[in-house]
């Protein structure tokens, strides 16, 4: 009986550890220009290059107050924007924040963002360690 | 009155009944919010006066002879507003007539935090002349009701506020007359066939 039992935790542990660790890789970040003590933006593109789904958990940047991810919802042509949680990042998978859809919001930015600067962000996950990325500040009619 | 008469009096009673139901039903599953639908499109606009981003009173008149697309919003919206009017921007350009073919007017339905000189600097960020307009929260209140537009506070965790809004432009002939809305969800395509009816 005991001899079942092992084997089956072994079995699971087997099953867990199969894909292999969450290999997150943070891409492509940028932001959109801001004036006066209006909130910032940040789009970027999370790659999950492992075998173990993610999950992004939070945002920190020195640059502003608080850095949340934020979700842009609309429905009969309102816009909505509301906190969104953990976002899933599936094994092999990636996730391409785009204008009007999820996004991370900078509140309390500590000097408006000005095109062509850079600031850094870290993107904390579940799984994976957290990572670093210098976010670059587009033109305001980037899209 | 004979036995047959009462049960087909009872039928059309029944009839009736469900009826109503079916009326009740249709009226409760009608959007609560205002769209577009409910209000006569021959209605959408129409003269108003608000503040420019200079501070002076901004008459709706100054629009005339030109197409006008017309975008709600506010100053602290980091993702749809700047979206929307960094398309619109790049929408004129493609039309390929320059900026005088369109003008771009950002509306503020945040008039407690959007101070003209608030719109001012945000209107100012874009590489593209956009006409941003503020007023007292009547005034905004009035106008948001001649185009058919809704906005709500709404409370963020971390303190401060949102604002939902609608967040479809409304495109205006050269006589400031309804032509048709773009939503974000269309394609580019159809916005410009339809930015190019306006500016033909």
């Amino acid at each position: 009986m005991k001899q079942m039992l092992l084997i089956t935790a072994l079995a699971l542990l087997a099953a867990c550890g199969q894909g292999g660790e969450a290999n997150i890789v943070v891409s492509d970040a940028w932001a959109r220009p801001t004036r006066g003590d209006a909130p910032g933006v940040v789009y970027v593109t999370i790659q999950n290059k492992g075998g173990t789904d993610d999950r992004l958990v939070s945002v920190m940047t020195d640059h502003a107050a608080m850095a949340m991810v934020h979700q842009t919802e609309m429905s009969n042509g309102v816009a909505r924007m509301r906190m969104a949680g953990e976002i899933n990042v599936p094994a092999g998978d990636s996730i391409k924040m785009v204008p009007g859809g999820t996004h991370i919001m900078l509140e309390g930015l500590r000097t408006p963002l000005r095109t062509g600067d850079s600031f850094p962000l870290v993107l904390k996950f579940r799984e994976s360690e957290e990572e670093r990325v210098s976010v670059r500040v587009a033109e305001a009619d980037a899209q | 009155m004979s036995l047959k008469r009462l049960r087909l009096g009872l039928w059309v009673l029944v009839g009736l009944v469900a009826a109503g139901l079916v009326v009740f039903l249709w009226k409760q599953a009608e959007p609560q919010q205002p769209v577009f639908s409910q209000t006569s499109l021959g209605t959408i606009g129409g003269p108003f006066t608000l503040t420019a981003s200079s501070g002076k009173p901004f008459s709706s008149a100054e629009l005339n002879g030109r197409p006008a697309a017309v975008f709600f919003g506010f100053t602290h919206c980091p993702d749809v507003c700047p979206t929307t009017i960094a398309r619109l921007t790049k929408l004129r350009r493609e039309i390929g007539k320059g900026d005088d073919a369109l003008s771009i007017v950002f509306i503020s339905v945040d008039p407690e935090r959007d101070t003209p000189a608030e719109v001012d600097n945000y209107t100012k960020l874009y590489n593209s002349p956009v006409i941003g307009l503020t007023g007292t929260p009547a005034q905004i209140e009035q106008v948001k009701k001649q185009f058919g537009v809704y906005s709500r506070k709404v409370e963020q965790p971390g303190g401060g506020y949102s604002v939902d809004h609608t967040a479809t432009v409304i495109l205006l002939d050269r006589n400031g007359q309804f032509s048709s809305t773009l939503s974000t969800e269309e394609g580019n395509e159809v916005a410009l066939d339809k930015l190019r009816r306006i500016t033909a």
